[in-house]
């Protein structure tokens, strides 16, 4: 396992669904300790709390994990982009990202995804504006917003459709990240 | 080295556009090109290329799995960090690096400075680019004279980040100062401080003059340009400034190196020019090239920062001193001071132009401040003509000169676009200022000049290089502006009812290259497996682009199969075959043509064992569906009974091989017709776009909704050019920009609606038809915008980023 730096702590966290115990630099922030222990989701494209590919769930709260300290982050709930779903069945934020052609190189995507379904979740019918609001501190340089922007709104709709069909009997698909109350991330096949 | 082979196309002579020669030209270059028939295919005979195919990589990509360069620190348990100590003072010497403290340190594996055995005394450039190299080899690994506030002077490694960047700390350097230089027309001048001693760089380019810190001076003519300006026609000048523009990769400059079990050098690093960094590589370290092996993972984008060795020998160094793994990941204050940026420019844009709006002349001059070194700085400063220059080609006399200077500022480099935006601004603000005082439409004006199939590309051979003389085989220049003006409502503007809100519309045209012309390599094998599936391996770079997916379409387009029956392999030196790199527009194009070939060679053998299988002539059958099938019997043969059977076969066996390799002297330009809706308010002069259109003729799009994207990511970096400040450097040349916070990377918010259309057209030189879609629309908001600033409210802002400010002071000068 990678090196930290500073004290070594020791640090209470559920991560998708998975109660640990991780070793911590006293200073470290909580995305460089989440990616020591495999949650490579998390990403870090800044110094510190700016870009938004860090973003992860905190006691369900959109939180740029490496603008945080791990420490402060003791005995809560993490959920990283890899709890929301797997390769061979998308979350339906995922699905969209992937069918609107929203993803060029990647790196922003987790955070993106994150923040989209956080949105959905608290306002299952956004208007472009809001979508835009809401990804307003996710940098992206590929893809100019637009598609992810259209993504959002098109996994909206899917969600809404699904929930409809709910409604009337059918499956629910909650907004919620997947995983969050199961144990494991994705039911194996994931790195996480 | 000498460079003067390379140079020398670029410093070039006067053209001249007497008939003979135009007939012997139209020899040299027909219109005919010799296509394959089965390159030009109708859209319904197309099984995957030119599909919304998923891009093959965005499962790993949306659920965090997929590994970039940082992603791999796992894998290696005694993994060191490496931190990097720079120059604090624009320009000075070294003399003295105390490093007691680092080296007494827990946990300080190395300190390397200047001196150090491990280190290269070699110079190079950083510029990943053809060899020779045309850019001078001015740089040190780490450094003694330091000639900006980024240099690097000494590097460490360490058990972990936090000590390493203590322990870069802790390193205290003395310097002597010297005296510095910020500006470029002050630089240029006699007296100014000089950066470089004569003689002292190696593989110097042409026209440099090193005691006016002139790196390179470059220019060519077409025709009389003079005579044409002091003839009877209406002479006008414009004068344009652009921005240093950070690349802003959101993954930072990364790379891990080792040593491996087989004593070979290994880099895995987010690079945009592996062969070339492993070419680079071996020149500074005297090691063998097939002793350094270079792997690409995912690569968080490059966009041309990563067209360059920026960062590689560090952690090379350190890993050769220490005999351990080593990780060097720039911190994001490093991106924005210590690795590249777009070369700021100024640019005069002179045309000579009749009374009832004939161009006979155009004339641009660049200056180009290319910062402490010389990388990517002339051929980039070329690009400012030879890119937008020929979209009118219609003008008899064109001239195109460029100075290129070191200033104590920041590197620059490769950006997309390549010198085409600095030039794209000048000349398309310029000419809509021209059609303006002339009482001419824009458009009008433009459509009498600009490029058409069949025309033969003299203006960007007028310098004798890249695209030198090409044939236009392809242009859909027209369809592009009409579809644009129809999107964008350019017929149909409606004014706001307000009386201090003024609404415009500004458009702008450009032109790129595919790849450059006579310079550009690339290659492929396909494998095929027993079970009929297929092993891709491909020189070509990835870097986010979706080139992967691009080449399983190209593939699997030609082999008749599912793109998911092949598995693509691409950009690790040992593995895959030689390619340039993510370059010049040249992926699609180049080593998708390679590919291709490579799918065919492939072909040719699965045709012949479909024969042997069927009992039928080869020329009967062709693939599809995963088969081979008899055009005559309508019988066929899956391609798994051909895999096993050629593997496995009683009385004959082969594996299934097809190799590519595809260089040209063509490199077909793509075009693009931008369009932007724009309110501002003559009380204080504020601004908002309502909407971005661009309409880009890429040829056939090999895959739309990857297409679009380009276009619209772009735009985006386009529009940024416009209305951002980029990075701003204080009066010692410090970047003020440390973090995404403090640089003016527009967000979703501050993004207007961007509508990319793609207008087909068929280059039939390209793979199925396709031509370059990535640079061209990066060139075109900052003329767009500022002729929407100009039809809104009549003031003209000509130095970016277009501002409030600027706007409202333009307007104040008016009413006096």
């Amino acid at each position: 396992m990678p090196k930290t730096g500073g004290n070594v702590v020791d640090i209470e966290l559920t991560i998708n669904g998975e109660r640990t115990t991780v070793e911590a630099g006293s200073a470290d922030d909580l995305a460089t300790v989440l990616r020591q222990h495999g949650y490579i989701g998390v990403k870090c494209g800044c110094d510190g709390g700016t870009c938004g590919a860090s973003k992860v769930f905190v006691d369900g709260e959109v939180r740029m994990a490496c603008g945080m300290e791990a420490a402060d982050a003791d005995g809560s709930e993490i959920q990283t982009v890899a709890a929301l779903g797997t390769q061979a069945d998308l979350h339906p934020v995922q699905q969209a990202f992937v069918d609107n052609f929203a993803v060029q190189c990647g790196f922003c995507i987790p955070g993106m995804v994150i923040q989209a379904v956080a949105l959905l979740d608290s306002n299952p019918d956004p208007t472009e504006r809001e979508v835009r609001e809401a990804l307003d501190d996710n940098v992206c340089r590929c893809t100019g917003y637009q598609k992810p922007v259209e993504a959002v709104l098109d996994a909206a709709e899917r969600m809404r459709g699904e929930q409809s069909v709910a409604a009337d009997g059918g499956q629910s698909v909650s907004a919620s990240p997947r995983g969050a109350e199961s144990t494991g991330c994705c039911g194996g096949g994931c790195d996480e | 080295m000498s460079n003067d082979e390379e140079t020398a196309k670029a410093d070039g002579g006067t053209a001249s556009r007497s008939e003979t020669a135009e007939d012997e030209r139209s020899e040299e270059h027909p219109l005919e090109w010799d296509e394959p028939e089965n390159n030009d295919k109708a859209p319904d005979e197309r099984d995957s290329v030119s599909h919304r195919t998923e891009k093959y990589d965005d499962r790993k990509l949306v659920t965090g799995q997929a590994k970039y360069t940082a992603d791999y620190e796992e894998r290696y348990p005694d993994l060191a960090y490496a931190a990097v100590v720079r120059s604090d003072i624009p320009h000075g010497r070294v003399t003295d690096i105390n490093t007691s403290a680092a080296e007494a340190m827990d946990g300080v594996d190395a300190v390397l400075t200047p001196e150090s055995d491990a280190v290269p005394d070699a110079k190079y450039t950083s510029a990943g680019q053809s060899y020779p190299e045309p850019s001078p080899w001015d740089m040190h690994v780490l450094n003694e004279h330091v000639r900006y506030i980024g240099d690097p002077i000494a590097a460490v490694a360490a058990e972990d980040r936090a000590t390493a960047t203590a322990a870069v700390e802790s390193i205290e350097v003395s310097y002597e100062k010297y005296d510095y230089v910020t500006d470029p027309e002050d630089a240029f001048d006699e007296d100014a401080p000089q950066l470089f001693e004569d003689g002292e760089v190696e593989n110097e380019i042409v026209g440099h003059d090193y005691d006016r810190n002139r790196m390179a001076h470059i220019g060519g003519e077409l025709g009389d340009v003079d005579a044409a300006l002091d003839g009877d026609t209406h002479v006008h000048e414009t004068e344009w400034e652009t921005i240093r523009q950070s690349h802003a990769n959101v993954e930072k400059h990364t790379s891990l190196a080792y040593t491996n079990e087989d004593d070979r050098h290994v880099l895995i690093t987010s690079t945009q020019v592996p062969n070339h960094t492993r070419r680079q590589l071996a020149h500074l370290f005297d090691i063998p090239i097939r002793d350094i092996r270079v792997q690409k993972p995912r690569v968080g984008g490059g966009f041309g920062g990563k067209q360059a060795m920026v960062i590689e020998p560090i952690p090379l160094a350190l890993s050769l001193a220490t005999d351990r793994p080593v990780l060097y990941e720039a911190s994001r204050e490093e991106e924005f001071y210590a690795m590249r940026s777009r070369h700021p420019m100024k640019v005069k844009a002179k045309t000579a132009v009749t009374e009832d709006g004939d161009i006979k002349a155009i004339d641009i001059y660049a200056l180009s401040n290319t910062g402490a070194y010389g990388s990517h700085g002339m051929t980039v400063a070329g690009n400012v003509g030879s890119k937008p220059m020929p979209l009118y080609s219609k003008v008899p006399n064109a001239r195109f000169e460029a100075d290129i200077v070191h200033t104590n500022t920041p590197q620059t480099g490769a950006m997309r676009g390549y010198g085409a935006p600095q030039g794209t601004l000048a000349l398309e603000g310029h000419l809509d200022e021209v059609a303006r005082d002339l009482g001419l439409d824009p458009i009008e004006f433009r459509r009498r000049h600009h490029m058409e199939v069949g025309d033969l590309d003299e203006i960007a051979g007028m310098m004798g290089g890249e695209g030198a003389n090409r044939r236009i085989r392809s242009c859909g220049l027209d369809e592009c502006i009409e579809r644009g003006k129809d999107a964008i409502g350019y017929d149909d503007l409606e004014q706001p009812d307000e009386d201090h809100l003024h609404r415009g519309i500004g458009m702008a045209l450009s032109a790129q290259g595919t790849g450059v012309a006579g310079d550009e390599l690339g290659a492929a094998q396909i494998m095929m497996n027993e079970d009929g599936s297929f092993h891709l391996q491909v020189g070509g770079v990835d870097i986010g682009t979706g080139a992967d997916t691009a080449f399983l379409q190209i593939a699997a387009e030609v082999l008749g199969c599912d793109e998911g029956e092949i598995i693509v392999k691409s950009s690790d030196t040992d593995v895959t075959p030689f390619d340039y790199g993510a370059y010049a527009s040249s992926t699609t194009y180049i080593s998708g043509m390679a590919v291709k070939k490579a799918a065919e060679d492939a072909k040719e053998r699965i045709l012949n064992w479909g024969s042997k299988l069927l009992g039928e002539p080869v020329g009967d059958l062709e693939t599809g569906d995963g088969t081979v099938y008899s055009e005559a019997s309508d019988d066929s043969v899956t391609l798994e009974d051909i895999g096993y059977e050629a593997a496995y076969g009683d009385d004959e066996r082969e594996h299934i091989l097809g190799k590519g390799t595809h260089c040209t002297e063509e490199s077909p330009p793509p075009f693009a017709a931008q369009f932007a809706d724009v309110t501002v308010d003559e009380t204080t002069g504020e601004f908002e776009v309502q909407k971005l259109v661009v309409a880009v003729d890429c040829g056939v799009a090999i895959n739309p909704g990857m297409a679009e994207g380009q276009i619209e990511g772009a735009n985006h970096m386009s529009y940024e050019m416009a209305v951002s400040d980029g990075i701003t450097l204080d009066d010692e040349g410090r970047a003020e920009v440390a973090d995404f916070d403090e640089y003016g990377l527009p967000s979703a918010t501050e993004t207007p609606p961007i509508e990319s259309i793609l207008v087909e057209t068929h280059e039939p030189t390209g793979p199925f038809g396709a031509k370059s879609v990535a640079e061209v629309p990066t060139n075109t908001v900052p003329p767009a915008l500022s002729n929407a600033v100009r039809d809104a409210v009549g003031v003209r802002i000509r130095e970016m980023p277009i501002t409030a400010e600027k706007i409202r002071s333009k307007l104040d000068e008016r009413e006096i």
